[in-house]
């Protein structure tokens, strides 16, 4: 099936937050009966490689020449795999993250309890995204991007403010110095491994997940060891104990995270990170009936009926539906043919292309052009000043044509 | 694995009849609708020549497109 690849970003985005805002509501039942968060988030884990593990095995099995996973959720997965050397240091770093982004969530749901006022703070991560993409990334963000990142991020903080949860300073420390940081090393990683191709084929997001929450549950079980030894407590005994005693809630919670996740890499795969953690934000709107229900259980606080927060909530909604539109509707793209002159290296210009900030794909083709060129930008005129000046500059290119995309589709 | 560009020239009319009956053509990876000197632009993904023949004779054979001209492949940088 074709569909346009602006959809498919967003059903996969937007498919991961509701699963994500379900998972916290669950997060928070178990918060009741688990209180230590390395308790917590290490019986998660632990949980999580089993269900991963099992999912992907079972997802492994191949039905008419195609596995089911290729069939139902990631039509680049083959069949479960052992970790490839070229993936294991992005592999490390992304687990890394989740380790701290983990504990460092569940300290803070230890904290405050209701999960949506701690999801929010998770947001500003957007913006260190865009940080980083800015030096790291082959496109520069654009104002467009910088501003609607910043209206998200607001949004977010604005829609989750709360009179009965108060912040404290061990909280914000946890959310700016662990929770954040902890997701820019798992995203930005993780975009890393999907754009990766392993034996001439995409990477998949199924064996990209499985192996992250095994070196995830490693890191975790290695730090929890050290704590405990120097401490003297025990939270990895208790965290064994955990994953026995409440083994229904935590089998949920993983298998959530797992198609979660799935979903997001896949997400990752399509859209820059800062844009893909963007629309994700939009978990603070679905976490919002979550709560409710958790309130009328009285598992969390009763959340307020003051008509003052209620206007600031519906401020920051709005505002963060705003700022992930503006990011849909701003992207242009375009393809560019281009004709070589004869007497230069075809891989040489090649890569003095690809060193052209914004062009996202450089092919050497056979029959009427040398090469295509795919070009990724947030507004012509950075099109023509970015793109178009630096390619008149190399000398090899005789002639180029530059063909606005104007609608696309792409096979899923 | 043999993946190709095919630059595509439509006759002026209704280009959604068009792309309705290339989205239903298997081993398309992408189409794009483009403004300049083609119409249409798409990406094959097929595991031989005999494949891609077939495939650009799907597209032959659909009303309306005029010209399509394949562009093979040879080497690929993306992100």
């Amino acid at each position: 099936m074709k569909i346009r690849k602006k959809y498919l970003f967003y059903v996969l985005a937007f498919s991961s937050s509701i699963i994500a805002a379900l998972i916290s509501g669950i997060d928070a039942i178990l918060n009741l009966y688990l209180k230590n968060p390395l308790v917590i988030g290490l019986s998660v884990f632990f949980m999580g490689v089993i269900i991963s593990f099992l999912l992907t095995l079972f997802l492994s099995i191949n039905y008419k020449g195609k596995s089911l996973g290729a069939r139902t959720i990631d039509p680049t997965f083959k069949r479960i795999r052992l970790i490839k050397r070229q993936e294991i240091k992005y592999q490390l770093l992304s687990g890394a993250g989740n380790a701290i982004l983990t504990i460092g969530y569940f300290a803070l749901l230890v904290i405050i309890k209701d999960p949506s006022i701690v999801l929010p703070f998770s947001q500003v991560a957007i913006l260190y995204l865009v940080i980083i993409e800015a030096v790291s990334e082959k496109d520069a963000p654009t104002l467009v991007e910088i501003q609607s990142s910043i209206i998200v991020t607001f949004g977010a903080i604005l829609g989750s403010i709360s009179l009965s949860g108060e912040l404290s300073l061990e909280a914000l420390v946890i959310v700016f110095l662990v929770i954040n940081p902890g997701w820019v090393l798992l995203s930005v990683n993780q975009r890393k491994l999907k754009m990766m191709k392993i034996e001439n084929k995409s990477n998949d997001a199924l064996n990209i997940r499985l192996w992250n929450v095994i070196i995830a549950c490693l890191f975790t079980s290695i730090f929890v060891l050290i704590y405990d030894y120097f401490q003297g407590t025990d939270n990895l005994f208790q965290a064994v104990l955990a994953s026995f005693n409440y083994l229904g809630w935590l089998a949920l919670i993983a298998t959530g995270v797992f198609f979660s996740f799935i979903f997001y890499i896949r997400a990752l795969g399509i859209g820059k990170a800062s844009v893909t953690q963007a629309v994700k934000a939009s978990v603070i709107i679905f976490i919002i009936p979550v709560s409710i229900i958790l309130a009328s259980f009285g598992i969390i606080s009763p959340i307020s009926t003051d008509p003052v927060l209620i206007l600031i909530k519906v401020m920051g909604i709005v505002l963060m539906l705003l700022g992930i539109i503006s990011f849909a509707i701003t992207l242009t793209k375009a393809y560019v043919f281009i004709k070589m002159k004869p007497g230069y290296q075809i891989e040489e210009t090649m890569q003095k292309l690809w060193d052209i900030k914004g062009v996202n794909r450089v092919c050497a083709v056979t029959g009427d052009y040398d090469f295509i060129i795919k070009i990724r930008t947030r507004t012509l005129v950075k099109g023509y000043e970015r793109i178009l000046r630096k390619l008149e500059t190399i000398e090899a290119i005789k002639n180029y044509r530059w063909q606005s995309v104007l609608k696309d589709w792409e096979d899923i | 694995m043999i993946n190709a560009y095919i630059l595509i020239h439509v006759k002026t009319g209704p280009s959604d009849k068009v792309i309705k009956e290339m989205r239903k053509i298997e081993n398309i990876r992408k189409i794009s609708i483009i403004a300049g000197d083609y119409d249409i632009i798409i990406r094959v993904e097929v595991k031989s020549l005999d494949k891609l023949l077939k495939v650009t004779n799907k597209i032959q054979m659909i009303e309306g497109v005029i010209k399509t001209t394949t562009h093979i492949i040879e080497k690929e940088i993306a992100l």
